[in-house]
């Protein structure tokens, strides 16, 4: 088990570590100036002030010394500053990183109180209505991007019948009750972009455990349908359904980006956003790199999990 | 892959007809954006062509925007641009997949390793936030727009044409021909790829699908296609900030995206259905 951890933690820096370089090259290499976009399409700017604010920024620098300091920062928790505001990085994803991460959590949730008991519905009887009803919705989910799900649940829920906010966002210490109601929709959005995944797994794997000689034992020894389906189908879909719920955090994490932008919401993937938008790359790449540090850890977790549960996940350790 | 007993199947079985009316969504839908505004009397950019933010009516099928512009001329051109970038990324991701999936199948050792490592190191970022980092540095024009989006789903397909090849590597024929004394790379040419091609016609419809998607949510947050160009996303952006006047805007390019989001989705469960079908028999 140590050494399995020990891989998979190697891994996951390496992972890290390629991704923050090649964020940094992507950045750095291209035409377009950070300092110009700073400065906005003003023509009469003086070339002294654009070197000076150059260099300000290390622009001038070679790029692997820029990355070398910029990662010197990171351990220090020093992130520089944004190009556009001057604020210091750490403290602007402080402030907003919280957001994300109540968003993220709620979303979660959501998913497995819902894909949980409708995966279960949809193979409880085979193949019965509630089997294709839930198969069909699910291919249905999967086809809707996150930004039309949000679209229409403004559309229904805001705008039509008037029955939540659509922008805005109240820290959750100010006034917990509109805090939450402004969080519905978004959470809602999430979740009904991620469930379909989940349930489409959950049922697959489910029906393919239903065919184990372990199951028909536990049928044949007159286990009633509720005990097969908890205590034997249920619980050896466990491994994939954990890995498959890993991803969705990634994609959940990443669908805070369309819907923090759509509901208004300050969290780091409306700062991600603006920072794209603004070409404030010192913002651009801390927040991307720690949407993908969030994403890595994630994956870690439930790798570290999977083995605990699972003995052959260990020993098999290498995927493909 | 699985070996399914083969089931008898005539020409109108059930997936067949699937594929059929999945096809059909998605002649129309490319049809109507290529050909249909040479043929529809309304230009895109006629301003006033009808009153402001009319409902869907026989005049104007899909209504009209704020500046009384034709909704349906302004969709058939926003899904030109819509097309040629769903179909020009999904090309260049396969083209990129297939080529980097099939060296690390046929060269092994480290260069498979490295291959897939840089793969699976792609994967780890969530393609919309890499999408955010490419768009700003190199912009967001129709060609780049399409080179970033086909890059970014190559990873995935690269991922399974190597598995598939893998498999198809250790499969008898393949074995006979190294047998022979062809080297790998020729087997891999002209043995396997041949048999990789039902496996790139799933991708490419779901890299299609994954495109479109991608494109439209660039452009809808404000990161893809800009106006005066104007794809289905960036359509939807512009109707978004006036659904208080007329939700038509909203509605209409969201349920042809979906509509055709989904016929690409059943047209290559169909496909990949097809292929398994094949193999068994």
């Amino acid at each position: 088990m140590g050494r399995f951890i020990v891989t998979r933690l190697a891994w996951s820096a390496m992972i890290i570590v390629a991704s923050s370089i090649l964020v940094f090259l992507v950045l750095r290499v291209l035409p377009s100036d950070p300092v110009l976009a700073r400065l906005g399409a003003s023509t009469g700017v003086d070339p002294e002030v654009i070197a000076r604010l150059r260099a300000e920024a290390g622009l001038d620098d070679p790029i692997i010394s820029q990355y070398l300091s910029w990662l010197g920062g990171v351990l220090h928790g020093d992130l520089g500053s944004s190009y556009a505001s001057q604020i210091p990085v750490a403290q602007i994803i402080a402030e907003r990183l919280p957001v994300t991460l109540e968003l993220t959590f709620l979303a979660m949730l959501t998913v497995v109180l819902v894909s949980i008991p409708l995966a279960l519905a949809a193979v409880f009887r085979g193949r019965s209505i509630a089997d294709k009803a839930i198969g069909f919705l699910t291919s249905l989910g999967i086809s809707v991007p996150l930004f039309v799900v949000s679209l229409i649940l403004i559309l229904v829920f805001a705008s039509t019948l008037g029955w939540l906010p659509s922008r805005g966002y109240v820290p959750l210490t100010e006034d917990p009750v509109q805090n939450l109601k402004l969080m519905i929709l978004p959470v809602a959005s999430l979740a009904f972009a991620a469930s379909p995944l989940l349930i489409r797994h959950m049922r697959e794997s489910m029906s393919e455990a239903e065919s184990e000689p372990y199951v028909r034992t536990a049928v044949g020894k007159g286990a009633v349908r509720a005990r097969v389906l908890l205590q034997h189908i249920l619980r050896s879909s466990l491994v994939p359904t954990l890995t498959m719920l890993g991803l969705i955090v990634g994609y959940t994490l990443a669908g805070t980006v369309v819907a923090e932008y759509v509901f208004g919401l300050p969290g780091i993937g409306s700062l991600a956003l603006e920072a794209a938008l603004k070409r404030d790359y010192a913002v651009l790449q801390s927040v991307v790199i720690l949407i993908v540090f969030m994403f890595v850890i994630t994956t870690l977790i439930v790798d570290i999990v999977n083995g605990l549960i699972d003995p052959r996940v260990r020993v098999g350790g290498q995927r493909d | 892959m699985t070996k399914k007993p083969a089931v008898e199947n005539g020409p109108l079985s059930k997936p067949a007809r699937r594929i059929s009316f999945g096809i059909i969504v998605l002649a129309v839908t490319a049809l109507t954006c290529l050909l249909g505004p040479l043929l529809w009397h309304f230009e895109a950019t006629q301003i006033g062509a009808g009153l402001p933010f009319l409902g869907p009516g026989i005049e104007h099928p899909f209504g009209t925007d704020d500046l009384g512009r034709d909704q349906l001329a302004r969709l058939m051109v926003g899904g030109r641009i819509t097309v040629i970038v769903a179909t020009g990324s999904a090309l260049i991701s396969i083209l990129i997949g297939v080529i980097w999936g099939v060296l690390a199948a046929a060269r092994r050792g480290w260069m498979d390793e490295v291959l897939m490592r840089t793969a699976d190191a792609f994967m780890a970022i969530p393609q919309i936030v890499f999408a955010l980092v490419f768009v700003a540095a190199f912009g967001s024009s129709i060609l780049t727009l399409t080179f970033i989006i086909g890059v970014l789903l190559a990873p995935t397909t690269a991922r399974i044409v190597r598995s598939v090849a893998m498999s198809e590597l250790s499969a008898d024929y393949a074995v006979a021909a190294r047998a022979c004394g062809l080297g790998r790379m020729r087997v891999m040419a002209t043995e396997i790829l041949p048999n990789l091609l039902p496996t790139v016609r799933v991708q490419a419809t779901i890299n299609v699908a994954a495109a479109i998607i991608l494109e439209a949510t660039l452009s809808f947050i404000g990161l893809g296609i800009q106006p005066p160009d104007a794809s289905w996303g960036t359509l939807l952006l512009q109707g978004y900030g006036k659904f208080y006047n007329s939700a038509w805007l909203v509605l209409v390019p969201t349920i042809w995206i979906v509509v055709t989001i989904w016929a690409l989705t059943a047209t290559s469960e169909s496909l990949h259905g097809r292929s398994r079908r094949e193999t068994a028999t």
